[in-house]
């Protein structure tokens, strides 16, 4: 079924709101998937309403679009006032007691009434003005999308009640043609001669003139059919008196009722062009072309959920032992004299030892084999700036079995700059190693501070 | 058929490789600061165009035990010709072991044919103790390029780079966290260098990153524009009762309109921040919140991204002066530029009418009977602006942070105002679009709007790189 502008405009929009609760990486991916498909399969980009078909979103594709319902009922509603108020408008015009003639005048002003009005709801809408606006704003319901077209909706609105009006109004005439005997005359206070007169009516009566001369009214009929309000004067032929219903059926079918019909097109046209023009600058068409033309570059991040959270660790700060045992980690603290004497501590000659880092492993086990045979606790000096690696668990685990479970290690991570102090962002990483470990006598403790 | 080119991001644990990889693939949820010992696999990240793979990245664990596993490999070895194949002997013989779990998880993608990217901490002092792990990534012969990463304040990179020379045919130094969008780009151009086969998907991952950003850049500006308009034309309604307060419903509807504008606000920071793909600013604590006296409403705001009176005035008469001259071309320039003139001086009048005053309650009456009471939209022409100043500098510290970034977000104090920078004719063109956002938007308006804002977002960007 062939997609109205209207209608497509009222899904795209819709399906526009329901994007905005999506995530931009899955309309870009969706759209430009569905773009590539369609370019190989048709060799070009897809068009609105096939995008919204392959979405599934084309809900009013059959039946009445629920989004129109109120205008439906607004029209349903003019349209059936519009023929009971022509009936009785025009019942009313020709009131006819006997007393005095139908005025043709009245008529031709009130078809020219008419006609000034249906020009005026076309302007109105063409202009898009709306004078209603605030009404229709306090109803609410709306959807978005049609609130720029509420003018040529409206203007389709009163030219469907107009011309059931003036439709309903020319039967009415024609069936009082029919049924009664109506005379006719025209009468005015300005001081307007019968040629006068006929050259309106002749002049009115163009568009038909050469081929219905019968509803064009004679010079004659015009100057017998005048009347005057205070005057008895009766006319030589009444029965002509009724000529006059052929031209003003025809007035007001050309002045009336044609002009509704072709305002009532135009603005059916002017409707869908406006939905076409809307659906062309809609906010979401211009991004849509862009998630179409733009590839979609997938970076996986979308997919991503973040690392959890690490804690602080558990092991508390030990108390540093005393002890003359040094092993510098990697070569920390090896340049430092001072540090290495705040340091360690005990009777014995301090015993200073180099492990990990360049050094290979047999001399790691050298080292291991010769701190164990002291027999006191062991200060394992280490780069705190650099995270514990297993090289060097390894060697912790390897001096618990060498020395014994009952040997204490104290891990102590040094700074790059002596004297200064490890943020607790890095030592938790300390804390935690140490928690690994699950060793008893193993602890972190912090450099002590060195005299200067 | 080629395959796409992947690079393993490797080197000893904590030295940035996982910041390198979150900047470069644009995510901010790569796991930075894991710690080793604790048990981590390889994480690929790819960058494929529209399903296309064009390269990948793998974060990998950094080395445990690399003295153990060269000596592994010295004493298996032969001759040189060997060593890649003594490398995968290596993995194959201790797959299965916990030991060699992360020397295994980092070795079998380079083995699998990934390029080598070497990381680095350009602020420690160069040790010996790396030379193993170098040393076992030249055995598996794959090509590769050395990374210095400045992760603190010191700079050894002197040091690194001598000694990263002997190992490495390319070195090069990128912070990533504060290396601009262009450092990006030129560095996975030189991933490219490493073997000509991969020289030409990296190209093309680089173009397509480039049109991204410029995407990108014209979507925030558009999603900036919208909520500038919602803003701007918000309004908060109630029905006021024969014997309600006045005042009483006033404050409550001017809190309420307060909260949904601060609600809309929120919700283009995150639109914006998604769109950048920094999907977990939020879950990273509180780096994303405004400092305290930031708020929307707040005086500091407004006199850190409002305007002075003059320019309310000038840019006032200009926009109004817009509107006139379309008076003077329909009379077709029979009102010698009256129009123009008489536009300026309401719009200027105008301006400075309503600058520094918030709305009041207006009353009318309802169609059930009663009365409907509205607050908003806000006729101030500064709220605008600090809404626009406030937006645009998010946008660009978002645009600006790469996704290595865990900072906090921080606002600067400027010495000259943003606007400055903007033309005279463009700053006539915004105020007319904001004082027009206050109506009702049609899509005319919407669209004046964005163009203002874009031209806005283009000298936001000059002030902010000046």
């Amino acid at each position: 079924m062939p997609y109205s502008p209207l209608r497509l405009l009222l899904d795209f929009d819709d399906q526009y709101q329901r994007d905005q609760r999506q995530s931009p990486d899955f309309l870009h991916r969706r759209d430009r998937q569905l773009a590539l498909q369609a370019r190989q399969r048709d060799g070009a980009t897809p068009l609105p309403e096939d995008w919204l078909r392959t979405l599934g979103a084309d809900r009013a594709s059959g039946g009445h679009d629920p989004r129109l319902r109120s205008w439906r009922r607004a029209r349903v509603l003019f349209v059936l006032g519009g023929a009971v108020l022509g009936v009785l408008t025009m019942l009313g015009l020709l009131y006819y007691d006997g007393s005095q003639r139908i005025n043709v005048t009245l008529l031709l002003g009130f078809a020219a009434l008419q006609l000034a009005l249906a020009v005026l709801t076309t302007v109105q809408a063409g202009i898009g003005w709306r004078p209603w606006g605030r009404l229709l704003d306090q109803a609410g319901a709306t959807p978005s999308a049609l609130h720029d077209l509420q003018p040529p909706l409206a203007a389709r609105v009163a030219h469907s009640g107009g011309l059931a009006f003036a439709i309903a109004a020319l039967l009415t005439l024609l069936v009082q043609v029919v049924v009664r005997d109506l005379a006719f005359g025209w009468s005015t206070t300005l001081q307007t001669s019968a040629p006068g007169y006929h050259e309106l009516t002749h002049a009115l009566a163009w568009p038909w003139r050469q081929w219905l001369p019968v509803a064009v009214p004679s010079l004659e009929l015009v100057e017998q059919s005048r009347f005057f309000r205070i005057s008895d004067q009766t006319p030589a032929d009444p029965a002509r008196l009724g000529a006059w219903w052929a031209f003003l059926a025809m007035v007001w079918l050309v002045y009336v009722v044609l002009p509704r019909l072709v305002f009532l097109a135009l603005g059916r046209a002017q409707l869908r062009w406006r939905a076409k023009r809307l659906l062309a600058r809609h906010p979401g068409m211009a991004a849509l072309r862009q998630r179409f033309e733009q590839p979609w570059v997938d970076t996986g991040a979308s997919n991503a959920t973040p690392a959890p959270a690490l804690d602080q660790g558990k092991a508390a700060d030990g108390v540093l032992p005393e002890s003359g045992t040094v092993i510098h980690w990697a070569g920390a603290g090896l340049a430092d004299d001072a540090l290495f004497g705040a340091l360690v501590g005990g009777e014995r000659a301090p015993l200073r030892l180099e492990a990990g880092g360049s050094a290979s492993l047999d001399h790691d086990r050298a080292v291991l084999e010769q701190a164990g045979q002291r027999r006191e606790p062991v200060l394992v000096l280490t780069q705190g700036w650099e995270p514990p690696t297993g090289e060097l668990a390894d060697f912790l685990d390897d001096a618990r079995q060498q020395w014994g479970e009952d040997t204490v290690i104290a891990l102590v991570p040094l700074t790059t700059d002596p004297g200064g102090t490890l943020s607790d962002t890095t030592l938790a990483q300390w804390r935690r190693f140490v928690d690994r470990r699950q060793h008893p006598h193993l602890r972190l403790c912090r450099v002590p501070e060195v005299p200067s | 058929m080629t395959t796409a080119p992947r690079f393993a991001v490797v080197g000893h644990p904590n030295k940035g490789k996982s910041s390198i990889v979150a900047t470069l693939s644009q995510n901010d949820a790569v796991a930075i600061a894991l710690e080793p010992g604790t048990t981590r696999d390889s994480e690929r990240y790819p960058l494929s165009v529209d399903g296309h793979l064009l390269y990948e990245l793998i974060d990998t664990p950094g080395f445990q035990r690399p003295r153990r596993v060269l000596a592994w490999l010295q004493a298996h070895s032969h001759s040189a010709s060997d060593r890649p194949d003594t490398v995968r002997a290596f993995v194959n013989q201790h797959r299965d072991d916990p030991r060699f779990h992360d020397e295994c998880e980092l070795l079998t993608p380079i083995l699998d044919g990934a390029g080598i990217i070497y990381v680095v901490d350009g602020s420690v002092p160069y040790h010996q103790e790396h030379e193993a792990e170098m040393e076992i990534l030249r055995w598996t012969g794959q090509p590769s390029l050395a990374l210095i990463n400045r992760i603190g304040d010191d700079d050894h990179g002197e040091q690194w780079r001598t000694a990263l020379g002997q190992y490495f045919r390319i070195v090069r130094d990128f912070n990533p966290v504060t290396a601009p969008f262009e450092t990006h780009l030129r560095l996975l151009r030189s991933f490219g260098q490493l073997a000509p086969q991969w020289e030409t998907a990296l190209d093309q991952a680089v173009e397509h990153l480039r049109d991204q950003r410029r995407h990108r850049r014209k979507r925030a500006w558009a999603l900036i524009a919208d909520a500038l308009g919602d803003m701007l034309g918000h309004a908060e309604s109630a029905r006021l009762g024969e014997d309600a307060s006045r005042s009483v419903l006033e404050v409550r509807l001017r809190q309420s309109w307060q909260d949904w504008q601060r609600k809309r606000e929120l919700r283009l920071r995150r639109e914006v921040e998604q769109l950048y793909q920094h999907h977990h600013l939020q879950r990273q604590e509180q780096h994303l919140e405004w400092e305290p006296g930031h708020d929307l409403f707040s005086e500091r705001e407004r006199r850190a991204w409002g305007v002075s009176r003059a320019y309310l005035a000038t840019a006032g008469f200009g926009a109004g002066a817009l509107g006139g001259a379309g008076v003077d071309a329909l009379t077709a320039g029979h009102t010698l530029g009256a129009g123009a003139l008489i536009g300026g001086v309401l719009g200027a009048a105008g301006s400075l009418y309503y600058s520094s005053k918030l709305d009041r309650l207006n009353l009318g009456p309802l169609s059930s009977g009663g009365r409907e009471a509205r607050f908003g939209p806000l006729r101030d022409p500064q709220f605008g602006y600090v809404v626009l100043g406030r937006a645009l500098q998010h946008w660009y510290l978002i645009t600006d942070r790469n996704h290595a970034g865990r900072d906090p977000l921080a606002l600067d104090n400027a010495d000259s105002h943003w606007l400055d920078t903007l033309p005279r004719g463009q700053r006539h063109a915004l105020q007319k679009a904001l004082q027009q956002s206050t109506r009702h938007q049609d899509e005319k308006r919407r669209q004046a709007l964005r163009e203002a804002v874009a031209q806005a977002g283009d000298a936001f960007l000059q002030w902010r790189r000046k």
